[in-house]
């Protein structure tokens, strides 16, 4: 039965009249209800133990709060701040960083990528086994790894150097010297790169296939496939992992605390940001400049982030996106 | 108002995604400390023998006096066997005095102790009394402990019994007495007696200011004979031409789990502090040379390397039997079980003066403790009435005179083949001041000259005198910081 243009204006102003003051009927408010029910525990724990704490840090931040000496804590403004700019120990811990991200992220990212092209390919036998064994490393704690690679790299007795040795190389002080613990570094983090290569494979194995027997068919070598295909295609997934890589090298701190008791030996070469932040925080008890000192982290970050978007849309590309 | 929750909700997800996303993903691994005073004595004797320690083990006594909270782990206390008499002193103190004082521990292992203790005062979770803690941890609570001059006073409190200068050791700067003499770590020369016989050597003197072979026992005769017992994988010795520095099997010397100071101190007590100026005493100065060479020129010394080296089992290196002498205190009885035959000699003299660096151990009160009297009633109790049970719980030497000689015969009961005497010779050789005396803003200033010994032992090239320049202009730096 076909309703009148009256009848149907009339059901329609009673459904507005059931709607809330939100605008939500009574059984899509009966959801939102149970919606919010469950990201109850997740949104109370948050605010509880993450935006509380940040918040404090933040109030600390304009202190010069000492938790052993907390009753003594009087008000700074932004002297923290300030101290920061005249700090040797902040700057020289900001160009560590910086130095080491500019080796590491390239590096690792590469290295990343040929092994999943590697687990990828259609010659290569064993895949899930591969698969595995380049993973698995990513499963064993930082901490864990860090006092493993650093019997590895002993000079006396690590059996990097004992190789060199028997084939009359001396190796050199990986962990010890300043030109070394960067390459050593780097070459200790390649060891977990399970996680970056499994998004890479994943990212490669959601490219249509249609596309290289098209590009087959059109003559394109290995390499044009790749570089006009492959990488295009898993831009997202780079770009996903670059986000990730950049804000892991700003916030690097167990490797250099674990192989370097924390000294940030060599000659201040290992005093990441985030390890000079932890001193001033657990060290020095200076929670006030410690949470200062996050802050700019926090913001340097971000600033980073922002541009690393900002920059996406020259070389992310999005199947779905309808480009203007 | 439901787009605007909405949104609330939305930014906080997206602020808490990237949050995360900067969180660590892997649990902070706790700050390694040096090991001084007792803290060492909490290493195993072998790898063997490592038995995991809880992290925190809480035992509270059956008893309705007023609630006195000790917290242990500073120092040492945090292994199993410790517990276990730990938990048995705390039940035979609660059956006694139960009725006024309830007596309760908190064990928390050393590597994570200072962090909880800091957390615990932070969050004003106090607890009441603390210890056994040497004076690096003392100096690391600046500021957080209770001056005890009043209550001892107020108490008549008798401390007739201790030495008056190891009373004075507890007096920190502007902290005032923080402490109350519990026990006294005093040092010797630990040697292999199996590499002197293979080496042929006769064994160090064990009376202090006794010749060795007929001239003065100091480091340089140290020295020589420390350069005769490092030998390569070859079997030759620094002295000897083609002698292979890369390929060590055997060291002469290692003052080993210990900092700068401590090496140095061996020449002659000193400090990096002259009232707020940063100094580098001339006896340290020569002391970081002849240590300096020991490792890079003459090579009797294990650097840095070949400390971490399984092969000197990562920094145990006497315990790994190929160190043949290594000054140590009374606490090292603990650790040196993979050595079958070794003994104890005279500290050497530099420059006609011994030192034998002394460790002493203490409880303190924390400031914020909510029952101040009855905090000082139980400590007074444990360090009177009960110090020789607590005494025998750490296997220390007493601070306290009268148990002195009761405690060196059950020591000597313990290691019948080791001439004890000799540690108690060398408390007439304390380094005063201490090496592990008080500094401005000290626990950076630590930091500052932690970080020179690690370059130090790590690179052989450095131009020594211009790094302890260095060294002092930022360790004045550091001092200033704090006017």
């Amino acid at each position: 039965m076909e309703l009148s243009p009256v009848a149907v204006n009339t059901k329609r102003i009673d459904t507005v009249k059931k709607r809330n003051r939100n605008g939500l009927t009574p059984l899509e408010h009966e959801r939102e209800k149970w919606g919010y029910l469950f990201l109850s525990p997740w949104l109370l724990g948050f605010l509880l133990f993450t935006l509380l704490p940040i918040l404090a840090t933040l109030v600390f931040s304009m202190t010069d709060y000492s938790p052993v000496n907390a009753e003594a804590t009087t008000f700074v403004g932004f002297s923290n701040f300030a101290t920061m700019l005249t700090d040797d120990k902040m700057w020289i811990s900001l160009w560590v960083t910086i130095r080491y991200a500019v080796l590491a992220i390239p590096v690792s990212f590469i290295f990343g990528l040929v092994l999943a092209l590697l687990v990828n390919s259609k010659h290569l036998v064993g895949k899930d086994v591969f698969r595995t064994l380049f993973y698995m490393p990513s499963m064993i704690p930082v901490v864990a790894g860090a006092l493993v690679w650093a019997g590895v790299m002993n000079t006396q007795t690590g059996w990097i150097n004992v190789t060199l040795k028997t084939v009359g190389i001396t190796g050199p002080d990986w962990l010890g010297e300043v030109e070394w613990i960067y390459p050593a570094l780097v070459l200790i983090g390649l060891w977990g790169l399970g996680n970056l290569m499994l998004t890479l494979l994943a990212g490669m194995q959601g490219v249509p296939n249609e596309l290289y027997e098209a590009a087959v068919i059109d003559g394109a070598s290995g390499w044009r496939q790749f570089r006009h295909i492959t990488l295009p295609m898993i831009s997202p997934v780079v770009f996903y992992n670059m986000t990730l890589m950049l804000i892991g090298a700003f916030k690097y701190f167990d490797l250099a605390y674990v192989l370097k008791n924390g000294t940030g030996g060599p000659s201040d070469a290992t005093l990441f940001y985030n390890l000079n932040l932890y001193k001033n925080a657990f060290t020095y008890n200076l929670m006030g400049y410690a949470s200062a000192l996050a802050w700019v982290l926090f913001l340097i970050i971000l600033i980073l982030t922002i541009l690393l978007f900002v920059t996406s849309g020259r070389w992310v590309y999005y199947a779905a996106e309808v480009r203007k | 108002m439901n787009k605007r929750l909405n949104l609330v909700i939305t930014a906080l997800m997206l602020f808490g995604i990237l949050l995360t996303a900067c969180s660590s993903t892997t649990e902070l691994p706790q700050e390694t400390i040096v090991p001084d005073a007792t803290e060492a004595a909490v290493e195993p004797a072998n790898e063997s023998e490592i038995t995991p320690t809880p992290t925190t083990v809480s035992v509270g006594g059956n008893c309705t006096g007023t609630p006195v909270r000790w917290y242990i782990g500073l120092g040492a206390g945090g292994n199993p066997e410790e517990i276990e008499k730990e938990t048995a002193f705390l039940e035979k103190f609660n059956d006694k005095y139960g009725d006024q004082y309830c007596l309760t521990m908190d064990v928390v292992q050393n590597a994570t102790a200072y962090d909880v203790l800091k957390t615990q005062i932070a969050s004003g979770d106090v607890p009441d009394i603390v210890g056994p803690v040497g004076v690096r941890g003392l100096w690391s609570f600046e500021g957080a402990w209770l001056d005890l001059t009043e209550l001892m006073e107020k108490n008549n409190y008798d401390s007739s019994d201790f030495n008056p200068a190891l009373l004075d050791f507890y007096k920190l700067g502007p902290m005032g007495q923080v402490g109350i003499p519990f026990a006294v770590y005093p040092s010797a020369l630990w040697y292999n007696k199996d590499l002197f016989d293979e080496a042929g050597l006769a064994y160090p003197p064990h009376k202090f200011g006794d010749l060795y072979e007929g001239k003065t026992w100091d480091f340089a005769a140290l020295r020589d004979i420390a350069i005769i017992l490092t030998v390569d994988n070859t079997g030759k010795t620094p002295a000897d031409d083609g002698f292979d520095p890369t390929n060590i099997v055997q060291f002469g010397y290692d003052a080993m789990w210990t900092d700068v100071r401590g090496k140095w101190t061996f020449f002659g007590a000193g400090s990096f502090n002259d009232n707020g100026k940063a100094v580098m005493p001339d006896v340290w100065r020569e002391a970081a040379h002849w240590y300096y060479d020991g490792m890079w020129t003459d090579y009797f010394i294990p650097n840095d390397n070949y400390v971490n080296s399984d092969y000197l089992t990562q920094g145990n290196t006497f315990n790994s039997g190929h160190v043949a002498m290594a000054p140590i205190h009374t606490w090292y009885t603990c650790c040196a079980g993979n050595v079958p035959n070794w003994d104890v000699a005279a500290i050497p003299s530099y420059d006609g003066t011994i030192t034998a660096k002394l460790h002493a151990d203490t409880f303190g009160i924390l400031k914020g403790t909510k029952n101040p009297d009855a905090s000082f009633a139980v400590l007074s109790l444990m360090l009177g009435e009960f110090a020789p049970d607590l005494i025998a719980v750490y296997g220390a030497f007493p601070a306290r005179g009268s148990l002195q000689t009761a405690a060196l015969d059950t020591m000597k009961a313990n290691f019948p083949n080791v001439d004890l005497d000799v540690f108690v010779q060398g408390l007439n050789y304390p380094d005063n001041p201490n090496h592990e005396s008080g500094m401005p803003n000290f626990l950076k200033a630590s930091d500052t000259y932690t970080a020179f010994g690690s370059n130090y032992q790590t690179a052989g090239d450095l131009d020594l005198d211009a790094e302890i320049d260095a060294l002092i202009a930022q360790l004045q730096d550091v001092f200033d910081e704090t006017k």
